[in-house]
């Protein structure tokens, strides 16, 4: 599903964020990235979804090498991809159904079909009844839970976090996480990362622990 | 193909519910444009509304030989057949100064002159047509003719319509060159209208471009708000010029009758205005296009 074959990377002005990485997460797996700020864990999610680029190396998504694509051709490789942001990235000037609905109108989605698919995503992270809301009114929890609903309203087969309980208190950082546990019990990959490993530990999932761009012993 | 064509509907409807939703500042950018283009638009139509007329009173020559008041019939006849024997002139007429008295009575109204007058003060003339039409052999054959015996003076009547001939050749270009000058400026000012919006919708594409949004869903919009802005600012272009046209008809009539002429200056042919919106419309998105190539490069990820 997801596979890195010696990847680096290097960004401009020479910080190696990754160093000659290989791994592999298997479909449907659950997995913790875990690490301190700058030990590469954003870098990783960003590979994957194709929105930085290998230095060297091969990173594998869904059976494609993305090193191999061609830029105008990563976007629909992301539209299978589901992205949590650890600044949520939510839209301020439209209420919540439209931010959810956004992913939707990327990939067209039928219209009616659309909102039944929002209302859905809303309901599973419970905010239905906020759908008319402006973001703005919206608690920090609420918000990441937002953000949650549109990176899965268009049920893609991975899901990827990036500290998505960075900014939460334990309750709700706890919520979150159920949340995800309960995408992967349908069969969605999911990778999240955080720098709290108390929180992953309780699952018993597999963690990759990072360390300045390679694999923490 | 449906949803491809239903996309970009929708894209379409959104880009002018916008316009629309914020009038003021789009019409302030739509009136700039929109005065803009009236002003070649306005030539163009002056152009070619006395481009026929004026081609008509140049595409037939004339020479009119005006004899001295003290020709006899001899004169006349020698006149009239030295003009026959001209292989350089096509056809001859002949206009006795009572036949010019008669006509310049009926013309003008003043039924009665005659009476009053002791004699005629007008000539016998020839109006000759030539067979050239090249100015040159023209003034060549004015003046042969005016060397005639008892002719008073030989007129070529197309030179001052040559002149105006030569005028609108030159408003021609004028218009051509504003319309050139005008055409970039619509792609300037559209670029800078679409890059305005790209900056102010640069959190939504940059969220959009996270989760899938190829460029072109990303340039849509645009595109179709420019589209709409060009062909808005043409058919208010083409709504200024038609009252201008309605305002300055009755004086140009006017003018035209003092030369005993129909002339009148004429709006955009159905054809001309969809020509006209096609051209603002491509030239508008294609400032669009260049303001969003360029500045969509620099919102991440790329």
């Amino acid at each position: 599903m997801i596979q890195f074959d010696q990847v680096t990377k290097r960004y401009p002005g020479g910080n190696e964020a990754l160093k000659n990485l290989s791994f592999a997460i298997d479909s449907g797996e659950m997995v913790f990235l875990a690490g301190h700020s700058g030990a590469g864990k954003s870098t990783l999610l960003k590979l994957i979804a194709g929105i930085e680029r290998a230095t060297s190396g091969g990173v594998l998504v869904n059976g494609q090498n993305l090193s191999k694509l061609r830029p105008s051709q990563l976007p629909y490789v992301r539209q299978h991809i589901g992205l949590v942001f650890q600044d949520h990235k939510i839209l301020f000037d439209r209420p919540v159904f439209d931010n959810v609905m956004l992913p939707l109108n990327i990939i067209g989605f039928d219209r009616r079909d659309a909102a039944k698919r929002v209302r859905a995503a809303l309901d599973k992270v419970g905010l239905l009844g906020k759908e008319k809301s402006m973001p703005i009114h919206l608690s920090g929890g609420e918000q990441q839970r937002l953000c949650i609903a549109r990176a899965v309203v268009h049920r893609p087969s991975i899901l990827l976090a990036d500290e998505p309980s960075a900014n939460l208190d334990r309750a709700y950082a706890l919520d979150i996480m159920e949340l995800f546990k309960s995408f992967h019990q349908v069969g969605v990959t999911v990778v999240i990362s955080a720098h709290d490993e108390t929180l992953m530990e309780d699952y018993g999932r597999r963690i990759i622990r990072l360390r300045e761009g390679q694999f923490a012993a | 193909m449906k949803h491809f064509l239903y996309l970009h509907l929708l894209s379409a409807r959104q880009a002018l519910v916008k316009i629309l939703r914020q009038p003021f500042g789009s019409l302030l950018s739509l009136l700039m444009l929109s005065v803009a283009l009236a002003l070649p638009l306005a030539l163009y139509l002056g152009v070619e509304s006395t481009q026929a007329w004026v081609g008509k009173l140049t595409a037939t020559p004339q020479i009119s030989l005006f004899m001295e008041l003290s020709a006899e019939d001899a004169d006349l006849a020698a006149v009239k057949s030295s003009l026959a024997g001209n292989p350089k002139v096509k056809s001859v007429s002949f206009v006795s100064k009572a036949e010019a008295l008669a006509g310049l009575e009926k013309r003008n109204g003043l039924d009665g002159l005659a009476a009053d007058l002791d004699s005629n003060p007008l000539p016998d003339a020839f109006v000759v047509t030539p067979v050239t039409l090249e100015p040159g052999e023209l003034e060549m054959l004015q003046k042969e003719l005016s060397g005639l015996p008892m002719v008073e003076s030989a007129q070529f009547d197309a030179s001052w319509a040559k002149r105006l001939y030569g005028m609108v050749e030159l408003v021609r270009h004028l218009t051509l060159f504003l319309g050139a000058a005008l055409g970039l400026a619509l792609v300037l000012v559209t670029h800078n209208t679409i890059r305005m919006q790209i900056l102010a919708h640069r959190d939504e594409i940059e969220v959009s471009k996270l989760i899938g949004a190829s460029d072109n869903f990303i340039r849509r919009p645009f595109l179709y708000h420019a589209l709409w802005q060009g062909i808005l600012a043409g058919l208010i272009a083409w709504g200024l010029t038609g009252w201008l046209v309605a305002t300055a008809n009755p004086a140009v009539r006017e003018f035209a009758q003092l030369y005993n002429e129909q002339l009148e200056l004429r709006t955009l042919t159905p054809f001309e205005l969809l020509a006209m919106l096609a051209a603002t419309g491509v030239l508008a998105m294609l400032g669009a296009r260049l303001a969003a190539n360029h500045h969509l490069r620099q919102i991440e990820p790329h």
